[in-house]
């Protein structure tokens, strides 16, 4: 696995770089790689070094007060730049209720006077692999089966098995007009079932019944970072009915796999879950 | 050792106290403890032999280890002088005048980072920056504001300002003019140290060469224009606070210097022209002893520098003044309250070492600039040491001490063996550009911090005594709508001053800059009065001079 690589930089005009030269050598006795800007950075010139040298993290370290201006112009250009992806955490002589603000202005996290060393080298360690398998998540397996998809010629005919002998009740019935089926959603505590009921003889699950009769018609795996792993599925060889996400019944982003990769099983991928922490 | 002891003395000291009696004017008939026990002006051994007096001598004698005057503290206390300054001139005028009215009796100028780095409020390189660690200064007009009411010849005034010296002190003196007051007669200390700027605190412009002619210039100019102004104030207090041990904190400003001394030299000034009007600032930091040992191996190691290296022959010029400031680094942001304490210990150790001026800081410097309540708390330190402790009331109470001699004479020694190191080096500013002294600070800043980490080293209430909820603590919130109106006075004054006359000025600064035989002070206050502002006079320098 690669090293996480880490710019240490001064933003504005303080001189006052026994922090920044500290937390530089700490970082490097864990076991990173850390490149020193020198005094007197622009957060332009921050943001140009981090995306060239490929850096996982920036720490930015200000004693003049000027935190508040030039932390989140940092934050803000790595946006324009579209390397958001890097990490920024800071510190110095930063007031307690400023670190709050700078917080909610995307700056990652702000170590104040007396943290000591390996706790923010932990936290950055932390911080760039949560980062990394977020981005990398699409490498992860799926959370778990977010439903089983089953087509029946009636729904009403069908729930009578899940009601009288399972107790299983009907959450919600959805026609879904594109795909001319008529979905109805029986929760469990884990998993949902799906029966799909085609609206006419035109759509996928009235051709599926045809060939195969009534059935299993499909599984569905709850994931994060939909389009990305798409896009990696994609690269990998498998072939995709859905290249981007659509909405799907159940009110969140969906795509379907072809079944030729799945051994006759179509897989439906969900994005039950957003990028932004969750599991 | 008793109270007898001074009874004692030879009548050659006897003598030499009865002779100038200016310097003996003491604050009091008679200094007496609180069971009134009388306290001597000073105490000695029973024997004085001619070891001791080498080592030590008599206070106000060479080699001063004892202290530079031979009354210290029994005839005037140090000059309290709190470093301050934020936002704009209006808003540091009103602190100034606050302080002078609470007692304190010198100014000290802190400038904002833009100004001491030669750039414009209005600059894009100033962002976010301006009016924060100190007050901006953009222009004249700004000076006169930051000085209005306060009588330049009724205070001493001194300014932490280092590359773009000579030109705040050029603003200094043209203020001065303008109340009419001479510039013969203006008070002061400019910090002018360029060398610790490349070591440590990092507000160089110029590289290393042309900004010690800029310093040599100004020695020159001060040495027959301002004789009462300081000209440099040799700063080991940022080499300290970026992580050097005392011993360290020492050599390297002893060797600094003399790369100032050397470099005048050069210029064909005479070691007494210019020896009188240098200052020393050293850091008062935790180790009590320490710190009061350093401070006496400071005055023994310089005087005898002057006296055997330079061949110095006045007095003044062997005689090493330095002003005191408790160490910044030293401060916590975790239970910031303990800092009154941290700061009343280390000023001690400065008064015990024979400071002539000291700053204390303020409890929440760890965390912002200080409010008006704890920058006074810091003041009243001070005022609480020199009127209600005694320690005053007699000249170097702890010489003598077998453990402060011995600390004295180790520190001396360590010292010394530095400065042969960067003698070998080919002198200080061969040494800082081989990054020889950041090397060895940084290798010391990274040991100290790992031993707070590992707990050998204890930091109250950071790695023992914590508190699980750290109270919260007012603090100073600098108003940014004045950035605003700062940059609005600047364009103000570019639109109304005499633009060919700027031009003029600046085009003849460069001349003279290039031309390393002119004195370039005269150009400067030139274009100091038709109001050329501190990021045009030093772009034109940087144009000539090139940057670091």
């Amino acid at each position: 696995m690669r090293k996480i690589r880490v710019l240490v930089a001064k933003p504005g005009l303080d001189g006052h770089d026994r922090g920044a030269l500290i937390i530089s050598q700490a970082l490097r006795d864990a076991g990173m790689e850390v490149i020193y800007t020198g005094l007197r950075q622009t957060p332009k010139k921050i943001v140009k070094a981090a995306i060239q040298e490929d850096v996982d993290a920036i720490g930015l370290s200000s004693l003049s007060g000027a935190h508040n201006v030039l932390f989140p112009e940092v934050v803000k250009l790595l946006k324009t730049e579209n390397a958001e992806d890097i990490l920024v955490f800071g510190g110095g002589v930063i007031p307690y209720e400023d670190i709050k603000n700078l917080e909610q202005n995307g700056i990652k996290k702000i170590f104040t006077p007396g943290t000591s060393t390996k706790t923010i080298a932990a936290f950055i360690e932390k911080a760039v692999m949560e980062k990394r398998n977020g981005q990398l998540g699409i490498l992860d397996p799926p959370n778990g089966i977010d439903h089983i998809g089953i087509a029946v010629r009636s729904i009403d005919d069908a729930l009578l098995f899940y009601r009288n002998h399972f107790s299983i009740e009907v959450e919600k019935v959805v026609e879904v007009e594109s795909q001319q089926v008529k979905v109805a959603f029986l929760p469990l505590t884990n998993c949902k079932l799906e029966l799909l009921e085609p609206l006419s003889d035109d759509g996928a699950i009235a051709k599926f019944i045809n060939k195969k009769g009534e059935g299993i018609h499909h599984i569905a795996f709850s994931v994060n970072s939909l389009q990305d792993r798409l896009d990696q599925l994609k690269k990998e060889g498998v072939k995709l009915i859905n290249e981007t996400p659509k909405n799907g019944a159940g009110g969140y982003p969906i795509a379907f796999l072809h079944p030729k990769n799945a051994n006759g099983v179509l897989v439906e991928l969900c994005e039950t879950h957003n990028n932004e922490g969750d599991e | 050792m008793g109270k007898d002891r001074s009874t004692e003395l030879g009548t050659d000291q006897q003598s030499e106290r009865n002779e100038k009696k200016t310097d003996v004017i003491e604050r009091k008939e008679q200094f007496k403890t609180s069971s009134s026990i009388p306290i001597e002006r000073v105490y000695l051994p029973n024997q004085i032999n001619g070891m001791y007096m080498e080592k030590l001598g008599l206070p106000g004698q060479y080699p001063y280890t004892r202290g530079i005057r031979r009354t210290m503290y029994r005839g005037r206390y140090w000059t309290m002088r709190q470093y301050a300054g934020f936002g704009s001139a209006s808003e540091t005028n009103k602190r100034f005048r606050y302080l002078l009215e609470q007692g304190q009796s010198g100014l000290s100028v802190a400038f904002d980072l833009p100004t001491q780095i030669g750039y414009d409020s209005d600059d894009p390189m100033a962002l976010g920056e301006v009016g924060k660690v100190g007050v901006a200064i953009d222009t004249l007009d700004d000076m006169e504001l930051l000085f209005k009411g306060i009588s330049l010849d009724k205070v001493s005034t001194s300014m932490t300002i280092n590359a773009p010296a000579a030109i705040l002190l050029a603003m200094y003196i043209v203020v001065a003019e303008k109340q009419g007051v001479s510039q013969k007669s203006i008070k002061g200390t400019i910090q002018n140290d360029i060398l610790k700027e490349y070591i440590a605190r990092g507000t160089y412009i110029f590289p290393p060469q042309p900004s010690m002619r800029m310093i040599t210039d100004i020695f020159a100019y001060c040495s027959e224009h301002t004789p009462k102004f300081n000209t440099i104030s040799i700063s080991g207090y940022h080499i300290r606070e970026a992580g050097s041990t005392a011993v360290q904190e020492l050599a390297f400003t002893l060797a600094n210097a003399m790369a100032y001394v050397d470099a005048a030299l050069k210029t064909g000034l005479s070691v007494d022209q210019i020896a009188p009007r240098i200052a020393f600032f050293f850091n008062g930091h935790n180790q009590f002893f320490e710190e009061i040992a350093k401070f006496r191996a400071a005055r023994r190691m310089w005087a005898k520098i002057m006296k055997e290296k330079y061949g110095a022959e006045k007095e003044k010029s062997m005689q090493l003044r330095f002003h005191t400031q408790v160490a910044g680094s030293t401060l916590t942001a975790q239970q910031p309250d303990n800092n009154i304490v941290r700061v009343a210990i280390q000023a001690l150790a400065a008064v015990l070492g024979g400071t002539q001026s000291l700053h204390t800081n303020a409890k929440d410097e760890a965390l912002s600039l200080p409010t008006e309540e704890s920058a006074q708390i810091a003041l009243r330190t001070q005022q609480i040491i020199a009127h209600e402790t005694g320690v005053t009331d007699t000249v170097d109470p702890l010489g003598g001490s077998y453990f402060i001699e011995a600390l004295t004479d180790e520190m001396e020694k360590e010292a010394t063996a530095y400065l042969k190191e960067i003698d070998k080096r080919g002198g200080a500013v061969s040494a800082i550009e081989q990054q020889y002294m950041q090397r060895e600070i940084q290798r010391n800043a990274y040991e100290s911090n790992k031993k707070v980490e590992v707990e050998e080293d204890i930091v109250v209430g950071v790695n023992k005594y914590q508190l699980e909820e750290e109270p919260q603590t007012e603090l100073l919130r600098i108003d940014e709508a004045f950035v605003e109106e700062q940059v609005n006075r600047i364009q103000h004054i570019r639109n109304s001053r005499n633009n060919t006359e700027v031009k003029n000025c600046l085009a003849n600064l460069k001349h003279a800059a290039a031309d390393s035989s002119v004195n370039i002070m005269p150009y400067i206050i030139a274009a100091v009065k038709e109001y050329c502002t501190v990021g045009e006079i030093c772009h034109a320098l940087r144009e000539v001079f090139g940057e670091y």
